[in-house]
C-alpha cells in the first residue's frame, strides 16, 4: 500500500524496545546454557556443551522427557477426539443450549488453575488416581479441550454448511458427511487445536504440583524442582531444548495456517 | 435412465418461526414429470418450501406426500431427492469426478458400476474433460453443470433446484436456461425450481406458482398466469402492468365498462362470468406492450389521449412514458422496428387498446 | 416435533463425549472446591468472615490487586505500542513481528521465568553487566520481590495484550488514516482523533483479559517473588499443600473465581476468547 499511513519514529523505537522485551530474556538462555563455567553464567572462555550432554545422559531428565512426552500424546487425542466432536455438535446444532455449552467448555482456560488444582486433589483421592498417569492426561486432556474447541470452532465458521446439507441430501449418514465432507475441511484447525492441547499438556505444572508426586514427574515438574533448588546450567540446556521444541510445533502451525488459506 | 418421475403433493403445509409465518397452509400438486417452478420476492417462503420438501426443515404443519406416501417424518438423506444448491455446494476438496460420485459412494455402489455412472453423468452436461479437475478450476456455468450432474447421478425421485442460475452473469444464464430445458425433457423427471427471476420462471417452467408473504398467491401455466393475473400482486411481479382504478357503468353479458375520471374504459370477460355490480369500484391491469400509438384516423375500444414524459431506447423497443389526465402514468413499449413515431419529450400522443387487453385482478390483502 | 428432534440426536451425542469429561473430571472437582468453602472445618460462613477480620487475608488480596493493576497496566501500554506497530505494518514485515508475539506466548512459562531468574538475581547478568561497567558498586535486588514479579508477569501477559487489540486495530479501515492525513492532520492528531478512539473496544478486551489472567496466576509469582510476595494463587496453595487448611484455602478459591466470572460477565460483550487463540500469523 503506497501512501498509507505508517507509525512515527516514537512509536517504532517503542515497538523495538518491547519487542525486545520478550524476545531478549528468551535469547539470552541459548548462550547460558553453552557455559564452559559450572555455574549460570556466560561462557568465559570458550562454547561447551557439557550441559547438554549432563542432560541427555541423566535417567532422570529423560524419564521425566519421556513421561511428559506420552502424556501429551494421550491427553492431546482425548482432547482434539472430544473438542473436535462437540465443536461439529455446537456448530451444527447452534442454539442457546449449545451456546452455554461452548462457553463451559471454554472455562479452563477462564478459571486458574490452582482453582482446579486444588479440587482435583480431593477429588482424585477419593478415585485413587493421584499419582497416577490415567489422571495427568484425565486432567491434562479436558484442560486441553479449549484450545481444540476454539481453533476448530474458527475453521467451521468458514466452513459452508450447505456442503452439510448437499451431503446429506444425497443421501449421506451423519457418520459419511462427518467422514467426506466435514473433518477434511476442518483438517488443519484441528491440527492446530491439536499442537495448542499437546503444548498446553507438556508445559503444565500446577496440576502436576497438586495430583502428582513421585511416581508421575513430569519435565515441568523437574524443571521446577530445579529452579527452587540448584539452579545449574544444565537447567538452562533444558530450557533451550524446550524453546526448540516448542519453535518447530509453533512453526508447524503456521505452515498448516499458510496451507489453509492457500487452499 | 429410467423416465420414472414421481408426483409430489404438498398439504396445508406451514412453517412458524416464533410468531413469524415464513410459509402459511399451503397446498400444490406437482406431477409426474413436471417442471415446477416456486417464484416469489426474497422472504417469500418459497426457499422455505423447497427445504421442507427436501427434508432440511421440519414444517410446524401440514404434510409433505411422495406418491401419497407421506414423507413429512423422513430425514433428507432418507429421501432420494437430487438438489442443486444455491451457489451450488461443490465439494472444494473433492475433484469434479468425485463429486459426481460422492452420492454413490454413500450408497455403497461398487467402483466399476461408480465410475460407469459417473461417466454418463458428466456425458449428460457434456463436462467429460473435466473430470479430474477441481470445482475451483472450473467457470460458474461448468460448476452448475457438475452440481446438476451431482443431483442426477443417483437416479433421484426428484430434482430440486435452488436459484440454480442466480450467480451467473445474464448472457451465460440465458444459454443455461435453455440447458436445463432440455435436461429436463432428456432426462424426464419431476423438477421443483425456486427462483426470484420471473423471466427464467416463464421460460423454464411447466408450471409456476407463485407466493408472497408465505401463501400461495395464484399457480398455472406461464401463459395462464401472465395473461390472466388474478391479483395486482401477480400482475405487478410477473412482467410490467398498468394499473386502472374505475367504477363499474354498464355491465352486459361478455363485457362491462368503467368510468376512470372522465374516461369510459371497456372491459372484455368471459359471456358466462357473473356480472359486476354497478357503482363496484374495479382494477384493471393493462401490459404496457398491449398498448398502441393510434395514428388520427385509426380507432380502438378504448382510447385516452396524453403526453409523452419520458422516454428510453432499449434497442428492441421503445419505453415510453404517458401522462394523461384521468388514468394518471401509463407506462408503453413499442418494438422500435417501424415504430409509428420517433418519441419526444412532450409529444401529445393518442394511446388505444382492445376490451379484451385489459384484466381485472383482485387488490391484494395486504 | 419428533422428526425434529430425531434428525438432531446425532449430532447432540457428538458433544456428549466432551460434555460428560467436562462435568464428570473439570466442573464437578470446582464444584467440591465451592462447596468445601462452606463446609469446612465446620459448615458455615466463618471461613468467609476472614475476608473482613483477617489482616493476612486482606494483606494477600490487596497485594494481589495491586501487582495486577500495574501488570495490567504496563502489559497494555507496551501491547500496544506493539500492536499498532504491527497493524500499521507491510504484510511482509508483520509476520516476523507477530512471531516476535507468538513466539514468547507458546514458550513454557517456567521456562521464562527461568530466564528472568538468570537475568535478575544478584550474580545475575544484568547485575554483573552494571557491577563491570562500574555503574554501581552492590548489586541489586531485582528479583525475589515485587519489581520481580511485576517483570515477569508483564513479560507474560503482553502477547496476551496484543492479540486482542491486534485484531482490533487490523478492522480499522486504513483509508481512514490516509484520509486523515490527506485532509491536513499531523501523525499525533491521526493516531490521538481516529485511531485511539477506533481501537479502544480492543484496548477493553486485552485489558480485561490480562488482569483475569493475572488474578490467578501462580508460577511467575511463585517463582520472581520468592516467597516473599504472596498472591492469591500462591497463598491457596500454600494454605492447602502445607498449612493444611483447606476452609480458607478453598475460600479464597471460590472469591478468584467469582471475581473472575463477574469480571468478565460485566464485560462479556467486548471479551472474545478466539480472538487470542484463533487468530495467527
Amino acid at each position: 500500500m503506497e501512501g498509507a499511513h505508517r507509525p512515527g519514529a516514537t512509536a517504532k523505537g517503542l515497538a523495538w524496545l518491547v519487542a525486545i522485551y520478550l524476545v531478549l530474556p528468551i535469547g539470552i538462555i541459548l548462550p547460558v546454557s553453552l557455559t564452559d563455567q559450572r555455574f549460570l553464567s556466560l561462557p568465559h572462555e570458550s562454547l561447551s556443551l557439557r550441559h547438554y550432554a549432563t542432560v541427555l545422559t541423566s535417567p532422570e531428565w529423560l524419564g521425566s522427557i519421556a513421561q511428559s512426552f506420552w502424556i501429551a500424546v494421550a491427553s492431546t487425542i482425548l482432547a482434539v477426539v472430544a473438542g473436535t466432536l462437540c465443536s461439529i455438535g455446537c456448530w451444527r446444532i447452534s442454539r442457546r443450549a449449545t451456546d452455554l455449552a461452548r462457553a463451559m467448555m471454554l472455562l479452563p482456560i477462564i478459571i486458574p488453575s490452582i482453582v482446579y488444582a486444588v479440587g482435583l486433589y480431593r477429588y482424585f483421592a477419593r478415585l485413587g488416581l493421584l499419582d497416577s498417569v490415567l489422571g495427568v492426561v484425565l486432567a491434562h486432556g479436558v484442560t486441553g479441550i479449549p484450545y481444540v474447541i476454539i481453533t476448530v470452532s474458527t475453521a467451521l465458521a468458514a466452513f459452508d454448511p450447505r456442503l452439510e446439507q448437499a451431503a446429506r441430501g444425497m443421501g449421506a449418514s451423519l457418520g459419511q458427511t462427518l467422514r467426506w465432507v466435514i473433518l477434511p475441511r476442518i483438517a488443519p484447525g484441528i491440527a492446530s487445536g491439536a499442537i495448542f492441547a499437546f503444548i498446553h499438556s507438556w508445559d503444565e505444572l500446577v496440576i502436576v504440583l497438586f495430583i502428582a508426586s513421585r511416581d508421575v514427574f513430569t519435565l515441568p515438574r523437574r524443571i521446577w524442582d530445579g529452579i527452587n533448588e540448584n539452579l545449574d546450567p544444565a537447567m538452562a540446556a533444558v530450557a533451550v531444548l524446550l524453546i526448540l521444541f516448542t519453535l518447530l510445533l509453533l512453526l508447524l502451525d503456521m505452515a498448516l495456517r499458510r496451507r489453509r488459506d492457500a487452499a | 435412465m429410467s423416465a420414472a418421475g414421481h408426483a409430489l403433493a404438498l398439504q396445508g403445509l406451514s412453517k412458524r418461526y416464533g410468531s413469524f409465518t415464513a410459509v402459511d397452509d399451503v397446498s400444490l400438486r406437482i406431477e409426474r414429470g413436471q417442471f415446477l417452478t416456486l417464484l416469489g420476492p426474497s422472504g417469500s417462503g418459497k426457499t422455505t418450501i423447497l427445504m421442507c420438501i427436501a427434508g432440511f426443515v421440519a414444517p410446524t404443519a401440514g404434510a409433505v406426500l411422495l406418491d401419497n406416501r407421506d414423507i413429512t417424518a423422513l430425514p433428507p438423506e432418507k429421501r432420494d431427492f437430487g438438489m442443486v444448491f444455491q451457489g451450488y455446494a461443490l465439494f472444494p476438496h473433492m475433484s469434479v469426478a468425485e463429486n459426481v460420485a460422492f452420492p454413490l459412494r454413500v450408497r455403497r455402489m461398487g467402483a466399476a458400476e461408480r465410475e460407469a455412472k459417473v461417466r454418463a453423468a458428466l456425458d449428460l452436461v457434456q463436462l467429460e474433460r473435466f473430470a479430474d479437475r477441481r470445482p475451483s478450476q472450473l467457470s460458474g456455468g461448468q460448476q452448475q453443470r457438475v452440481a446438476l450432474a451431482r443431483a442426477l447421478v443417483f437416479d433421484p425421485a426428484l430434482l430440486l433446484l435452488d436459484e440454480p442460475l442466480s450467480a451467473l452473469d445474464k448472457k451465460l444464464r440465458a444459454e443455461l436456461q435453455d440447458e436445463l430445458k432440455a435436461l429436463h425433457r432428456r432426462v424426464g423427471r419431476t423438477f421443483v425450481n425456486v427462483t426470484h427471476d420471473q423471466e427464467e420462471a416463464l421460460s423454464l417452467s411447466d408450471r409456476v406458482a407463485i407466493l408472497n408473504h408465505g401463501k400461495l398467491v395464484q399457480e398455472g401455466a406461464p401463459a395462464a398466469l401472465y395473461e390472466a393475473p388474478r391479483t395486482r400482486f401477480v400482475a405487478d411481479f410477473l412482467g410490467k402492468s398498468n394499473f386502472l382504478h374505475g367504477t363499474v357503468r354498464e355491465a352486459h353479458p361478455g363485457a362491462f365498462a368503467i368510468a376512470a375520471g372522465g374516461t369510459r374504459l371497456v372491459q372484455a370477460v368471459d359471456r358466462d362470468a357473473p356480472r359486476p355490480a354497478l357503482s363496484m369500484p374495479v382494477l384493471l391491469s393493462l401490459r404496457p406492450e398491449k398498448i398502441a400509438l393510434l395514428a388520427e384516423e385509426d380507432t380502438a375500444d378504448n382510447t385516452v389521449e396524453g403526453r409523452i414524459v419520458t422516454w428510453s431506447y432499449l434497442g428492441a423497443g421503445f419505453a415510453i412514458s404517458v401522462a394523461t389526465e384521468d388514468l394518471g402514468l401509463l407506462r408503453v413499449t413499442l418494438p422500435s422496428w417501424g415504430a409509428p413515431i420517433a418519441p419526444a419529450e412532450g409529444m401529445p400522443v393518442r394511446l388505444g387498446w382492445s376490451a379484451a387487453a385489459s384484466v381485472p385482478v383482485a387488490e391484494d390483502a395486504d | 416435533m419428533a422428526a425434529a428432534a430425531q434428525r438432531q440426536t446425532g449430532w447432540w451425542l457428538l458433544i456428549l463425549p466432551a460434555f460428560l469429561l467436562m462435568t464428570a473430571f473439570y466442573v464437578a472437582p470446582i464444584l467440591q472446591v465451592l462447596t468445601i468453602s462452606f463446609t469446612e472445618p465446620q459448615p458455615g460462613l466463618q471461613n468467609y468472615e476472614r475476608l473482613f477480620t483477617s489482616e493476612s487475608v486482606q494483606r494477600v488480596i490487596w497485594t494481589t490487586l495491586r501487582i495486577c493493576t500495574i501488570t495490567t497496566a504496563l502489559a497494555l501500554l507496551l501491547g500496544y505500542a506493539l500492536a499498532y506497530r504491527i497493524a500499521l505494518a507491510e504484510d511482509r514485515v508483520r509476520r516476523w513481528w507477530i512471531l516476535a508475539v507468538l513466539v514468547p506466548l507458546w514458550i513454557s512459562v517456567l521456562v521464562r521465568a527461568f530466564a528472568w531468574v538468570t537475568l535478575l538475581r544478584r550474580q545475575g547478568l544484568v547485575n554483573q553487566t552494571l557491577m563491570e561497567t562500574g555503574i554501581i558498586a552492590e548489586p541489586l535486588q531485582l528479583v525475589w520481590n515485587e519489581f520481580g514479579i511485576v517483570v515477569g508477569m508483564v513479560h507474560y501477559m503482553v502477547p496476551y495484550a496484543v492479540l486482542p487489540m491486534l485484531a482490533s486495530m487490523r478492522e480499522i479501515d486504513p483509508r481512514l488514516l490516509a484520509a486523515a492525513r490527506g485532509l491536513g492532520a499531523s501523525r499525533f492528531t491521526v493516531f490521538s482523533r481516529i485511531f485511539l478512539p477506533l481501537s479502544a473496544p480492543g484496548l477493553i478486551a486485552a485489558g480485561v483479559l490480562v488482569f483475569i489472567f493475572s488474578l490467578g496466576f501462580y508460577i511467575t509469582p511463585a517463582i520472581l517473588g520468592g516467597g516473599k510476595t504472596l498472591m492469591v494463587a500462591e497463598w491457596i496453595s500454600l494454605q492447602i499443600l502445607d498449612l493444611i487448611r483447606w476452609g480458607l484455602g478453598t475460600m479464597m478459591a471460590t472469591v478468584l473465581v467469582v471475581a473472575i466470572l463477574t469480571t468478565l460477565a460485566i464485560f462479556s460483550r467486548v471479551v472474545d476468547l478466539r480472538r487470542v487463540f484463533g487468530s495467527g500469523a
